[in-house]
């Protein structure tokens, strides 16, 4: 059989890289690149999914909901029917405004979708009913509307809340909303619960009618003094620039309470003895926020100092802050929601001693980097746990050698899959990994058949006189075409999912775009890496003279225990 | 092992035994799902660190009482041992999240609305996972701070596990008339009230409340030197304010506006009733051209309306909608119970009638009030129609693989009999998918008393499965074929043979897949897809191991044709398989010259 033809492409890609030189090299680098992708990689908890839509927003003051929804939303729904790609139009029609919502089917190009929204809309501007305001156009975006990270400032001690207090709290929240939206890759930082500072005139009515003074009359007159002007230069006689221009009339809330509102009986009234004007924040704003937590139980990296603190009073119980002001911060699309977390919160816990000092203290409520980092941290470690297993239960099968080249195959598969995966732009998520962990069982097939067969065809009657490497060649071009075949069957069964529709299709598309190319790197590994690695490792006699008459035929192997103890003679 | 696949295959006695144990189990399996042995469902529930609390106060209701919900809520909350902190968000949504996004959370601008984020301790540390919890408070709060407010609704949301709908059963009803909307979207959710295992029954339409038109007296306005447009904005600027100038800063990021509003105390009106009403605007006097002062009440008349609610649109129809959660159960039982009821128990008002035909919206009901005649559709949406469209797209897929690997094994085999066997094969592992949920229901139910269902998850380890149960049966063949063609062995021998030599790499592929799986069975979502893998490789291995060799002793294809004879000699090391394939698809004349 010297002249034995190598069939398939298995044994021509064992054969050239049986013996060369750069195959080490060439297993390190995909190994160094996997490595580094798994570090690399955005980590998300999640996939994201493509989720395109919007609002478009259209008030009509003083406008029943039927007038609305006859005027407004009939007309602007149908206009929107226009757009291609359009899954569902939702319509709200409620007083003084109307609302629309837009979904695109899932999948369509978010920055198009919103581009034709907005087109849409702008076509039709002329066909606005009379009296309605700018129609506003809001488009969803999933990457900077749902933030990775909110943190909740609140006071510490418990004295009741001053409005000056909340101007101060409000200020300073608003300086390291700044600092953070400073940071990289942070894309929007909202405050949510912020009491904005305002001057507030709150009219006594009774006094109102005492004075006979109209509400419009204390609006006039407010309006009349603070006005704003531009600066004004001229010039001197000589050439030279001098600049002056008129001040804001109100400079502080003094100057809003010694205004002179109007004349009665001779006697100037001023703002202050008709209403209690004051500078606090704005209270027309119902919007609040509240936060009840449980003292020595702060989630964020409360550092080691607290945890005794924290033993102590197991059983504490929960403080009402109340008011907070929640800080939500939100990344860049495709950036890593781990790094930016930190980043974050490191900010954070640097103003927090001059926060304390002010008597301001913060707990973070959500943490969506932390999340994903625990998520795919436990992910990898049940992907180790797996490829242990795998390699321990193959031990007794196929032998400790055989089993050590099917536990270093696996790595280096997943590894170039997820280079691969980093290539294209994807991130590291639960689903990819699960992909991972599903591709797992199949993977190893392609090495096990490869390393099963060199392993029987070592103890073939017809490999007898044969050097080790035309052994691994042989065996590995036998099993070739069926291997192709099954591994090319498996990819064909998992690609038909990418293109499930919905939401699902979208969360789990992760497994049909990894599992087909770890498929294809397991069958390349399988006969470049394995063929060369049971080279590296496995004990090899020639089977010079046989011992065992063969009283079957040759293509039968022993039975798995028999194999097993021959084994173990033929080392000893 | 060759000995006993020999026995098999040797009498036809024995053939058929086998043949009639997998059409049973086949059967037995298939039949576990119509007979609820095996629950199915599109997703699990996930344990998470957090939740968030809905609070709905009757659309009329201020902002006081929707303080008072969410502090009798949060109040209740403090009894809990596992919440760590929790943030009320009065009159808007928290910060936006996967389920709040789909929900409509970011819409929230409402006074009669409120978000509640109560985040718990690490769920490795903590026994009860959130939905457990959710379970148990939800009926407890409900009770306690349900009734505070009239009109109140508490809704619990949880992480969803996959992707999010507006909430797990949807009902959309279609129709033109508005009051009878509303009247029979109030007796639907009577019905899903009725409904075992759906809670958080809601109707997202306005409540009815009593509000009061002011009607300017325009003879009046006009003599009396005033205007509507002055009238309007005195009204506004009274009682509900606004800021009429700003004034720029230097230390601030933002502008300070000046805001003119009526005080605390006299902008209160003393009852909800006209003569209240009418006395507080007696007091507020506007003045004329002529500087004199005129009272409010004497220029404008006061009626009480009925408001007018909010209008919902879907698709350019008026529609209402109810919302319904599942306490722990899979949605499709609760929800063909109810459509059930609905057809029963509403005859007496409306006629109830199906809708035929076979599609996502297959549980469609056709709905025709007695009294007006009007017409309406009720759809059902949410979770249910996305598990629909999610089971047929990948039952698509399903399919799509399946005549994939059918084309290639016959690119590779050229026999229609061959490819089936190997499809046939890979198809039976169904039997092991479906009793392998059924014993993990089982052991989960004893262990932690949740249903462990079938879910997409599952079908998408099924999928794979067909992959790798193909690769046993190929191998088989593809060794037993040589066998016969090389070695000249006879057929039967040649199989019984080949199945032996193969049972050990067949066992180890199957094994490692098991052992590969078992972490991913304990995953809340992936759970379908570890047991998946798990029992199907194990049914898998089976089926190849003793039902094909049946099946291949059957196949005429198996022995080699006289080309295939020639073929091995002639043939000179082609390049690998497609190039085989290439060859074989190409006419034999053109192989023959090469």
């Amino acid at each position: 059989m010297e002249d034995y033809k190598i069939k398939n492409i298995a044994g021509h890609l064992a054969k050239s890289f049986l013996s060369n030189p750069l195959t080490p090299i060439l297993a390190a680098a995909i190994l160094m690149l996997g490595y580094i992708s798994l570090e690399v990689m955005p980590r998300e908890e999640d996939p994201q999914i493509e989720v395109s839509g919007g609002s478009v927003i259209v008030a009509i003051p003083g406008a029943s909901p039927k007038e609305i929804n006859n005027v407004v939303i009939k007309p602007l729904e149908r206009r929107i029917r226009e757009i291609k790609g359009v899954q569902h139009v939702y319509g709200t029609a409620m007083n003084n405004f109307g609302m629309v919502n837009v979904q695109y089917f899932i999948g369509e190009n978010r920055e198009s979708s919103n581009l034709k929204l907005y087109d849409k809309v702008m076509q039709n501007m002329d066909k606005l009913p009379k009296g309605t305001m700018p129609p506003l156009v809001k488009p969803f975006d999933i990457d900077i509307d749902i933030p990775i990270l909110t943190v909740a400032f609140y006071k510490i001690d418990d004295s009741p809340n001053r409005p000056e207090e909340t101007i101060k709290l409000y200020k300073m929240i608003r300086d390291i909303q700044q600092d953070i939206n400073a940071l990289d890759n942070v894309s929007k930082t909202t405050l949510k619960g912020i009491k904005r500072p305002q001057f507030n005139i709150l009219v006594d009515l009774n006094k109102l009618s005492g004075y006979h003074i109209s509400l419009g009359q204390i609006a006039q007159a407010v309006k009349s003094i603070s006005s704003n002007a531009p600066q004004i230069d001229t010039q001197t006689a000589t050439g030279q620039l001098v600049v002056f221009g008129v001040k804001n009339a109100i400079d502080d809330i003094d100057d809003l309470r010694e205004l002179i509102v109007a004349q009665y009986m001779g006697s100037p009234i001023y703002l202050k003895n008709i209403a209690t004007v004051d500078y606090s924040y704005d209270i027309q704003n119902y919007r609040n926020a509240y936060i009840t937590y449980r003292p020595g139980h702060e989630k964020e990296a409360e550092t080691e100092e607290k945890e005794e603190e924290q033993s102590t009073n197991e059983a504490a119980l929960f403080r009402n802050a109340g008011h907070q002001i929640t800080m939500t911060v939100s990344k860049l699309k495709g950036t890593n929601a781990v790094h930016i977390a930190e980043e974050a919160i490191e900010e954070l816990q640097a103003v927090k001693e001059e926060l304390r000092a002010h008597g301001v203290g913060f707990i973070v409520t959500r943490n969506y980097g932390e999340r994903a980092n625990e998520a795919v941290n436990e992910l990898v470690h049940h992907l180790l746990i797996t490829i242990f297993i795998i390699a321990l239960i193959l031990i007794p099968f196929l032998g400790w050698r055989e089993s050590l080249v099917v536990t270093i195959a696996v790595p280096m598969i997943l590894a170039a899959t997820l280079f691969l995966a980093m290539m294209t732009d994807q991130t590291i998520n639960r689903i990819t990994l699960f992909a991972f962990l599903l591709s797992l069982g199949l993977i190893v097939d392609d090495a096990i058949i490869v390393i099963e067969n060199i392993h029987r065809h070592l103890h073939l009657k017809e490999s007898e006189g044969l050097e080790f490497d035309e052994i691994i060649i042989r065996a590995t071009d036998e099993i070739g075409p069926s291997t192709n075949i099954a591994t090319i069957a498996i990819m064909l069964t998992m690609i038909p999912m990418a293109f499930v529709g919905g939401m699902m299709g979208q969360f789990m598309k992760p497994i049909p775009l990894n599992v087909p190319v770890a498929l294809a790197v397991s069958l390349f590994v399988a006969y470049v890496f394995a063929p060369y690695l049971a080279r590296k490792f496995i004990k090899f006699k020639k089977h010079e003279t046989h011992e065992e008459p063969e009283a079957k035929s040759p293509d039968i192997p022993e039975d798995m225990v028999l194999t097993l103890k021959k084994k173990e003679e033929d080392e000893q | 092992m060759e000995n006993f696949i020999y026995t098999i295959l040797s009498k036809k006695r024995n053939k058929l035994i086998v043949i009639m144990l997998v059409l049973m189990a086949m059967a037995g399996s298939v039949m576990m799902i119509p007979s609820k042995l095996v629950l199915a469902r599109m997703l699990p529930g996930k344990s998470a660190n957090t939740f968030t609390i809905y609070v709905d106060t009757a659309t009329n209701a201020s902002i006081k009482e929707t303080k008072k919900v969410t502090s009798c809520v949060v109040d209740y909350m403090t009894k809990e041992k596992e919440v760590t902190d929790m943030e009320v968000f009065l009159g808007q949504g928290a910060p936006l999240d996967y389920a709040g996004l789909v929900k409509g959370s970011a819409l929230k601008a409402l006074k009669n609305q409120a978000e509640i984020v109560i985040n718990l301790t690490d769920k490795h540390q903590r026994d009860e996972p959130s939905f457990m919890m959710v379970h148990r408070i939800r009926p407890l709060i409900n009770k306690a701070c349900g009734a505070l407010v009239p009109n109140t609704s508490i809704r619990f949301t949880e992480m969803p596990s996959g992707p999010p709908t507006l909430a797990t059963i949807v009902i959309e009803l279609y129709g033109k008339d508005a009051k009878v909307m509303r009247k029979t979207a109030e007796d639907i959710a009577a019905v899903l009230s009725e409904t075992e295992g759906l809670v958080d029954i809601d109707i997202m339409q306005d409540d009815l409340y009593t509000k009061y038109d002011l009607v300017p007296d325009k003879e009046k306005i006009i003599r009396s030197g005033l205007s509507v447009d002055q009238v309007n904005q005195i009204i506004f600027l009274a009682f509900k304010g606004m800021p009429i100038a700003v004034k720029n800063t230097r230390d601030q990021q933002d502008q300070i506006p000046i805001f003119l509003r009526l005080d605390e105390q006299t902008r209160m009106i003393e009852f909800d009733n006209k003569a209240a009403l009418l006395n507080k605007l007696s007091s507020l006097k506007l003045m004329n051209v002529k500087g004199m002062m005129v009272p409010l009440s004497e220029i404008i008349r006061v009626t009480a309306v009925e408001s007018s609610p909010s209008i919902f649109r879907k698709n350019l129809k008026n529609m209402v909608t109810i919302t319904a959660e599942c306490d722990m159960v899979s949605q499709v039982y609760p929800l063909l119970e109810a459509r059930d009821k609905m057809l029963k128990e509403l005859w007496q008002k409306y006629d109830v009638a199906k809708i035929d035909g076979i599609n996502t919206f297959m549980f469609d009901l056709d709905v025709v009030d007695h009294k007006s005649g009007a017409k309406m559709l009720l759809r059902w949406d949410g979770e249910m129609k996305v598990s629909l469209d999610t089971f047929r797209d990948l039952g698509g897929a399903f399919i799509s693989a399946l005549v994939l690997m059918f084309l290639l094994m016959v690119v590779y085999y050229k026999s229609f009999a061959l490819s089936g066997i190997v499809l046939i094969g890979s198809f039976l592992s169904i039997i092991g998918v479906i009793a392998g949920h059924w014993v993990t229901d089982k052991i989960q139910l004893y262990a932690t008393d949740t249903h462990f269902f079938l879910t997409a998850t599952s079908l998408i380890g099924f999928i794979s499965l067909m992959g790798i149960s193909a690769r046993s049966s190929l191998l088989l063949i593809d060794f037993a074929k040589s066998l016969i063609a090389e070695q000249g062995m006879e057929k039967k021998r040649a199989i019984a043979v080949a199945t032996a030599t193969r049972a050990k790499p067949i066992m180890l592929t199957a094994v490692a897949i098991i052992l590969g799986s078992l972490l991913l069975a304990t995953d809340p979502i992936f759970g379908g897809l570890g047991v998946a893998l798990i029992f199907g490789s194990m049914a898998a291995t089976l089926v190849s191991l003793f039902f094909i060799p049946v099946l291949m002793d059957n196949a005429r294809a198996m022995m080699p044709d006289k080309y295939f004879l020639n073929k091995l000699e002639v043939k000179k090391g082609s390049w690998c398989v497609i190039t085989d394939n290439i060859s074989a698809i190409l006419s034999p004349k053109f192989r023959d010259k090469k």
